[in-house]
């Protein structure tokens, strides 16, 4: 199978092409369209692949949809599409002889059968920064749909880089990473408006978005009337 | 200031190469990733300058800004030791252009559309009147003065227009203006059609000089979303 990308940078819209026989994986919400030799499964991941405890890990710790749905070929030219929920691009990373991806978990959207998808717990969640930082690691070979608020740049790491944890999309792991304050101190650092940024060193590719989807969230949800309940 | 403003209009982010001695003031949380030796410094957004009262008054502004929804007036300042690269991004989907700011010249800058400046640019808290801010529209401007660079970032496309004479904007969809011409915040049409049109509150500018203005509004994506909230 192979994910065709079309409309980035603002509203990309993917096409899994699927031969018969062949599957992909996706986050529950991203299917659009679906052509009529397809079948449909939702479960909690591949067949056989972690018990309930791995998969609810996944589920409930990743910030993923704890339900992928599993789309099979059943005859040939089937095609899947998929969209993220916000606009933004979507790029395509080849998991094959080289290191495994670690995904900022809402920024995974699809991948094949052949491409195992774990969680990392990352530590603290939302402490000051309201920023998640929980990472799906993907493993195995075959292509990896990764979504972007905003567009998507690509960066061959080769030194050191600072980057604000809410711009992080994906990096092969390899990387090493830490997180840290921004700032000086942690009084200036969450002043700052920039809570907690990774410290990423080493080589290997690192993609990150041009937007923040938790600040936009914010800057939106502070203008919005207050749930009643 | 070696500068790059790259994936635009839709999402642009601001890329400036840092030289040892310049300094780079950035809205809040803009940041997006910089190179290691670069060194984030938090402020209140008052001139460096400023004196006492400045700054109480600074920080009240700041708390206005806090519970009436808007953001934080504290910035960070950017230096690096060595030749250093950082990007800043604004929060809303849009576009960046650059200003060259002279000296005697003024750029008036909607808050939430103020990204970064460099040189020896001064911003101050300016509000466009009490009525602006029980309004819900905010026209709460910084006044930029001095010399040097200026990045404003827009919602959605940016469009300059050379104003002579008088012309007329939403108060939601500015996003800079000429500190030579004169404006005047207003209702469209009187106070009825203020409560009961929708249109908010109008800015109406005399003079000559350049008005920026943003094709989205932010006011404009919250009314159409609050009424599909669940409650």
């Amino acid at each position: 199978m192979h994910f065709e990308i079309q409309y980035n940078p603002a509203h990309s819209l993917a096409t899994a092409h699927l031969n018969v026989g062949e599957s992909v994986r996706a986050e529950a919400s991203a299917m659009v369209s679906l052509s009529s030799q397809v079948d449909v499964a939702t479960n909690t991941g591949p067949a056989g692949r972690g018990g309930f405890f791995q998969k609810a890990r996944r589920g409930f710790l990743g910030g993923e949809s704890f339900f992928q749905n599993t789309y099979r070929a059943r005859g040939p030219g089937a095609t899947v599409s998929l969209a993220p929920q916000l606009c933004g691009s979507m790029v395509v990373h080849e998991l094959g002889t080289g290191p495994s991806l670690l995904i900022q978990a809402s920024s995974y959207v699809a991948a094949p059968d052949s491409v195992d998808v774990d969680t990392q717990f990352q530590g603290f969640r939302g402490f000051l920064s309201g920023e998640s930082l929980f990472f799906l690691r993907a493993s195995g070979y075959g292509p990896v749909l990764l979504n972007a608020f905003g567009a998507i740049e690509t960066i061959d790491l080769d030194g050191e880089l600072i980057v604000d944890t809410g711009h992080v999309v994906a990096f092969t792991e390899g990387i090493e990473y830490s997180i840290d304050k921004a700032g000086g101190g942690w009084i200036q650092s969450f002043l700052s408006g920039e809570g907690f940024v990774l410290r990423l060193r080493g080589r290997g590719k690192l993609y990150i978005q041009t937007r923040n989807p938790t600040e936009f969230g914010h800057t939106v949800g502070v203008m919005l009337p207050a749930r009643s309940s | 200031m070696e500068h790059y403003i790259e994936h635009g209009p839709s999402f642009a982010w601001l890329r400036v190469k840092l030289r040892p001695g310049v300094e780079l003031q950035g809205e809040a949380g803009a940041m997006v990733r910089m190179d290691p030796q670069v060194v984030m410094t938090t402020h209140l957004n008052a001139p460096k300058n400023a004196g006492f009262f400045y700054k109480i008054w600074a920080l009240l502004v700041a708390f206005m800004r806090k519970v009436l929804g808007g953001e934080t007036m504290f910035v960070n300042r950017f230096t690096s030791a060595g030749q250093g690269e950082i990007v800043l991004a604004p929060t809303l989907s849009g576009h960046i252009i650059h200003h060259a700011l002279s000296a005697g010249r003024r750029l008036f800058v909607q808050t939430g559309s103020y990204l970064a400046s460099a040189g020896a640019v001064s911003t101050q808290v300016r509000l466009g009147g009490l009525r602006t801010l029980f309004g819900g529209e905010g026209l709460v401007l910084l006044e930029c003065s001095g010399e040097g660079d200026l990045w404003v970032n827009s919602y959605g496309g940016v469009v300059p227009i050379e104003v002579n004479g008088s012309f007329i904007v939403d108060t939601g969809h500015i996003v800079a203006f000429d500190g030579a011409l004169d404006f005047k915040v207003k209702s469209v049409g009187g106070i009825k059609s203020f409560l009961f049109s929708g249109e908010g509150l109008v800015c109406e500018f005399r003079g000559r000089g350049t008005i920026y203005v943003q094709s989205r509004n932010l006011k404009a994506l919250v009314s159409w979303l609050s009424p599909l909230l669940p409650s």
